[in-house]
């Protein structure tokens, strides 16, 4: 999930901050540059994996550092910050919102944290304004919140509480999150404006939302301890039935297996990297690094590099066995587990969560019905493997797989009808075919209760009989003739001809010798 | 999304009434190819429908196309209405199938013309879908049982949508004032009752229906609150065709759907076989598969065109040429059932046929220009044919660290085939759901995570770790005792196995102990039994609690091994450690990490061959017409030289070495002699590359036969 980092670069955020301890002056633009360091701080060591980019707004944004995962980067250019003039929320928020869309598109979850001092500018263009003009502006001048792609708006206030609420930036921020959603959270300092205060701020934003999620992988006794990157979200299903958040477990059981065909491309919420951790090192020091690490860190990784890992184990097998470990997240919640290759040589155990709920996937059935091989009286794979019990067959075939009858457009009450003609003039050899596809335009004429239809094509067999050129089989005239019969009498409605799960058959006759295909 | 929304419930009333019967006034030729038959023939009178066949037939074209895209929770009533109202089925799941209505309308059939008018009314009709909307389905009532104190969460609302010939404006607001009277009342009803529900929402949908050439006589209006429990609408439409793009346009509007044209789509032609030529096809899906687009706005940047009716919107996707395969794993954000709008027509059925062989198709959205852009998938499974929505953006997964270089990542030896083998065998298969099972406990995928349970508990990850594991030998047994029961027959290959493995250690034949890493000697024969043993005691122990037969195995296997005597274990135990040690620092040796990768592989490859020769060669000795084996040789030896193992050996030769062995167990040898030749130890040895590294060994051996001889001052030279 990427991060964007915007920071306030308003010259309101130059405002010294009264320190009684402190002799030295600092700025409400320091304690923000402060908090963001020990963010990206944080982030480089335990979250590296995050793209992360940083835009400065004023009355005008600007993208600083695109996204990267290079956080000296980032803190340079945090550091080089210059100030301008006044806040203008609203164009800075189009800006985010351009910036995300271009690099993720619109399906991406991301997370957006504002840096500001809560003074959010006056007149036209502050964020008093944007809330106060919300209704009736032209599709093209929107605000720019809800984003068109899931996020979660973090606003980082260097200020405390009391202050905002002095004025109506509380409530303006407040209605800033509920038009994205509700998503996110409004963060405001407590006690004096100091380092440490802001420093606090920024560790509960870290406490939430950066902080690796750490998981134990298991498949009977065979156990890892990882971490799932990017955390999980929370999910709601049916907001009125099931309005509480569902969230995956800590312990992910494996179920079993089934090969990449039988899953088949299966729809997925999210996709999540799966770390093996060390155990008895501290979480934090094994963050999903992808750089060069400091010298001492490199001979403990290498120490954890020589245990035996069931992750290195489990990956291994499916990547060659190219199968999927089903996996359990949660109750009636699963997921699944494989070898995601990045490149040829890089690859990765990889988790995809399935959409909640007890039969996720329709071809594989309901998931808690699913068992062991040795459960079925015999191998459903078959001894050579040449079988498969997946996919599951519906009960009833969709309309494009069972031949149904539809006369909406002419065209189609055509082509039945000449399809009959067609057979009428190939008896006897047709007579199955013949008698299959009358039996179809009977049913549907019936049940559309289109009996002027049986009539006419009963008339049009009738022609045919008579059109029969004189070295016809006499078997077909009979056919004909008694086709038509039946076609008539179902056409008056009487029940005894009419029943829908009736079918015309073929007249036995004394030429059966001569009827193919009776 | 909520479940129970306004398109859980349908309720369809038809108007059954005499007026219905007439004719819809559009003719249908159906006898098209007689003109060109030879002249003076009289074509057959063209056919036309009644106003109740197109009522009919279209409406169920919106069922075939719900229960295409929706084959569970959305349901539908279907209610005929004259003199009197049919129900022609039920709110049940297993009443919800095209088949089911069209069998029971041939049963109503066309409306009565001689009927009189008077007594005949849609009101009926109307009233019992009120009624219908009130009783509670199978999903409702699951969903209030397992709520229990918040069942009041769950909704019932509904629509009805009534296709009938109004009288006038007026007429029209009668019905809609009837149904919202009944609401009322039924609503009264309901509160007292345990099945039934009182009315939430309801949308009336009101098409009337008029035959061609003749002038409306009610006017369209767009939905309006009647009251809070009821909308209304009006939609005034010419019988025939029209009547069949608004129920189209309904039930995309109904049930969120949306159109895609897939174009482009390769069909040979029934005339000349060779050519083909590009057809398109129509379908229509949820609309959350063109999410994308909708959000970026750029629906008109990926092919859209408006439809004939300027209502509807279809989005465009090119037919790739099929490049993906099954084993393929897909980053797939969606997957949702289609429908064709024209399942009849050839373009369509020749896309669905494609696909319900079990081909998929990438699609790919038009550009001019650019790269090409492939964003959805068809693909069909167990008959039925998904829109698959394919990840196109970039991901924020990419160039993740390799899993070579986390922890456990240099380790080589993985039993990466084994731990397949295992996954096989651990496969998945839908249990079919019975009451027997049930009452049997656990749920099938319970048992399955039982299984894995006792499959694992006792599973080296690294071949170095096992020696059982590594033996065809132990197979048979390694097999049975993770089983939840043992048969007879399943005990005795056990007890087969252990006598198998207890003839091998008369034998005195190799062990594939991995001798990875480990420099010089590897352990003795007799203990590298005694670690077998060991090991397949401790498999074995972890099964005793399952059934008496898992115990009698353990008990043949104690009564038939050595016992080792405490002090040679503790020996052992100190050897396993040095053991360890050297393998570590060979592991540093190791350079790059995907080098290691690589280096596993080709291990593993090497073991599994010396596995299979060993398993070859214990075929061999296990046939009684294989010789038994003359020597017994020192067991300090780890590979046996041809040339020697081959030929008599004399009693003497015998006789020395077991002297020299049991000499040898009694002070540790000094690393020098060991390793001497003709009593010159060579030094600095490790400065030698691998491969001298190895011949050193050889010679080793060799050079220690011959140094027992001459110590015992008989030379044999």
């Amino acid at each position: 999930m990427p991060t964007v980092v915007l920071m306030d670069a308003s010259l309101s955020m130059t405002r010294p901050v009264s320190l009684e301890q402190c002799s030295e002056e600092l700025q409400r633009k320091n304690l923000a540059v402060a908090g963001l360091t020990m963010l990206f701080e944080h982030m480089a060591n335990n979250y590296r994996l995050e793209f992360t980019s940083l835009v400065a707004f004023s009355s005008l944004w600007e993208l600083l550092v695109p996204f990267t995962r290079d956080y000296n980067t980032l803190q340079e250019a945090l550091n080089n910050l210059e100030d301008y003039d006044k806040t203008c929320l609203e164009s800075a928020l189009h800006g985010v919102s351009n910036v995300v869309q271009q690099e993720w598109g619109h399906a991406c979850p991301t997370q957006v944290v504002l840096v500001t001092d809560g003074s959010l500018g006056i007149g036209k263009g502050s964020l008093r304004h944007s809330l106060q003009t919300l209704k009736g502006r032209p599709e093209d001048k929107k605000f720019p919140l809800p984003f068109p792609f899931p996020a979660k708006l973090f606003i980082m206030c260097i200020a405390n509480a009391e202050e905002l609420q002095m004025t109506d930036t509380m409530h303006n921020l407040e209605q800033l999150l509920q038009l994205n959603g509700g998503d996110g959270q409004i963060f405001t300092m407590e006690g004096q404006l100091c380092l440490k205060s802001v420093q606090s701020m920024f560790g509960r934003l870290i406490d939430e939302v950066y902080s690796p999620f750490p998981a134990v992988l298991r498949c009977g006794n065979l156990a890892s301890d990882v971490q799932v990157f990017p955390r999980p979200e929370p999910v709601f299903l049916d907001e009125e039935i099931d309005p509480m958040p569902r969230h995956i477990l800590t312990d992910l059981e494996i179920v079993g297996f089934i090969e990449i065909g039988d899953i088949s491309s299966p729809p997925v919420m999210s996709r999540h990297l799966v770390l093996p951790i060390a155990v008895n090192k501290e979480v934090d020091d094994v963050g999903p690094g992808t750089t060069e690490e400091p010298e001492e860190e490199t001979s403990a990784n290498q120490q954890a590099g020589k245990i035996p890992n069931f992750c290195v184990l489990l990956h291994g097998s499916l990547k060659v066995e190219g199968m999927v470990a089903l996996v359990q997240l949660g109750p009636e919640w699963y997921g699944m587990l494989y070898s995601q290759a990045d490149s040829k040589k890089k690859s990765n155990l990889m988790m995809s969560l399935f959409e909640p709920g007890p039969e996720p996937l329709p071809w594989l059935g309901k998931v808690s019905q699913l068992g062991p091989i040795s459960d079925a009286a015999e191998n459903p794979y078959g001894e050579d493997d040449s079988k498969s019990p997946f996919p599951l067959q519906p009960k009833i075939k969709r309309s494009y797989a069972q031949n149904v009858t539809v006369w909406i457009k002419a065209s189609g009450l055509q082509t039945d009808v000449q399809k009959i003609l067609r057979n009428a003039r190939k008896l006897p050899e047709k007579t199955q075919t013949f008698y299959k596809e009358l039996n179809r335009l009977r049913k549907a004429a019936l049940a559309f209760g289109f009996w002027e239809l049986l009539k006419g094509v009963a008339e049009l067999l009738e022609r045919e009989c008579t059109l029969l050129p004189d070295t016809a089989h006499p078997d077909a005239a009979f056919q004909l003739s008694h086709a038509a019969k039946q076609l008539k009498l179902a056409s008056t409605g009487d029940s005894q001809y009419a029943a829908f799960d009736q079918n015309i058959n073929p007249m036995h006759t004394d030429f059966s010798g001569g009827g193919a295909g009776m | 999304m909520k479940m129970f929304s306004v398109s859980h419930k349908t309720a369809f009333v038809v108007d059954h009434c005499p007026y219905m019967a007439e004719s819809c006034r559009q003719q249908v030729e159906c006898d098209v190819l007689t003109k060109s038959r030879g002249q003076g023939m009289i074509p057959l009178a063209p056919v036309s429908k009644s106003l109740w066949t197109c009522a009919v037939e279209c409406s169920m074209e919106y069922c075939r196309i719900l229960y295409d895209v929706y084959p569970l929770r959305k349901l539908i009533n279907y209610i005929v209405s004259d003199s009197e109202f049919h129900i022609l089925n039920s709110w049940r799941q297993e009443d919800q199938s095209t088949h089911e209505l069209m069998s029971a309308l041939a049963a109503v059939g066309p409306p009565n013309p001689q009927e009189d008018p008077e007594c005949c009314s849609v009101l009926h009709g109307l009233v019992a879908a009120v009624e219908s909307l009130c009783k509670i389905t199978e999903y409702q009532h699951e969903a209030r049982t397992t709520l229990m104190d918040t069942a009041d969460r769950v909704a019932n609302r509904g629509r009805i949508i009534c296709l009938t010939n109004a009288k006038s404006d007026t007429h029209v607001r009668m019905l809609e004032d009837c149904v919202q009277e009944t609401i009322l009342e039924q609503n009264k009803m309901a509160a007292g009752s345990d099945r039934l529900m009182s009315i939430q929402q309801c949308e009336l949908v009101l098409v009337h229906i008029f035959p061609q050439g003749e002038d409306t006589l009610v006017s369209d209006r767009p939905k309006k609150e009647v009251s809070s429990l009821l909308t209304s609408e009006v939609h005034s439409v010419r019988a025939g065709r029209h009547l069949a793009t608004k129920l189209n346009i309904l039930v995309q509007q109904h049930f969120d759907l949306a159109s895609t044209t897939i174009t482009n789509i390769p069909m040979k032609e029934e005339q000349h076989a060779n050519t083909s030529a590009n057809y398109d096809v129509e379908l229509l899906h949820h609309r959350d598969a063109h999410l994308e687009f909708f959000k970026s706005g750029d629906l008109h940047m990926a092919g859209s065109t408006s439809r004939d009716s300027g209502l509807k919107e279809t989005v465009t996707l090119k037919w790739c040429t099929p490049r993906t395969n099954s084993v393929e794993l897909h980053y797939c954000t969606g997957a949702y059932r289609i429908s064709p709008t024209d399942v009849n027509s050839r373009p369509s059925s020749c896309l669905t046929n494609f696909l319900l062989n079990g081909r998929s198709v990438l699609l790919e959205q038009p550009r001019k220009s650019g790269s090409k852009v492939i964003s959805h998938m068809l693909s069909s499974h167990g008959g039925e044919i998904f829109l698959h929505v394919l990840n196109s953006t970039r991901s924020t997964l990419e160039d993740p660290p390799s899993i070579s270089e986390g922890c456990g990542g240099r380790v080589t030896d993985y039993r990466i085939t084994d731990f397949g083998e295992f996954m096989r065998e651990n496969r998945l298969t839908p249990v079919p759901e019975s009451p027997d099972t049930e009452a049997s406990g656990k749920p099938p995928a319970e048992r399955a995570k039982a299984q894995l349970e006792r499959y694992t508990r006792y599973w080296p990850m690294i071949i170095s770790q096992t020696t059982i594991f590594n033996m065809q030998a132990v197979v048979p047994l390694a097999n049975l005792i993770v089983k939840e029961s043992l048969s007879e027959e399943d005990l005795l290959t056990c007890q087969k196995t252990v006598y198998n493995l207890v003839d091998m250690e008369r034998k005195n034949d190799p062990l594939p102990i991995s001798t990875v890493g480990s420099r010089g000697k590897g352990p003795k024969r007799d203990e590298q039994y005694r670690t077998m043993w060991n090991e397949l005691e401790t498999l074995v122990k972890t099964h005793v609690a399952g059934s008496e037969r898992h115990q009698r195995v353990l008990d043949c296997i104690i009564a038939c091994r050595s016992k080792p005597p405490e002090e040679e274990e503790r020996k052992k135990r100190g050897r396993k450690r040095e053991d360890k040690e050297e393998k570590a620092e060979k592991n540093i040796n190791k350079d790059s990490e995907d080098k290691s990768w690589q280096e596993s592989e080709r291990l593993k490859g090497v073991v599994e061959r010396v596995k299979e020769e060993q398993g070859e060669s214990e075929v061999i000795k296990d046939s009684p017409d294989s010789p038994e084996p003359l020597n017994k040789k020192p067991r300090l030896e780890e590979i046996q030289l041809p040339e020697k193992a081959k030929g008599p050996v004399s009693l003497l030769t015998m006789w020395t070495n077991r002297i020299t062995v049991a000499n040898s167990r009694k002070h540790q040898e000094f690393a020098g002699r060991i390793s001497s030749v003709n009593n010159k130890a060579e030094l600095y040895q490790h400065l030698k590359d691998e491969n001298g590294y190895v011949v050193v060994c050889f010679d080793f051996v060799s050079t220690v036969n011959r140094m027992d001889l001459h110590e015992n001052g008989k030379a044999t030279r």
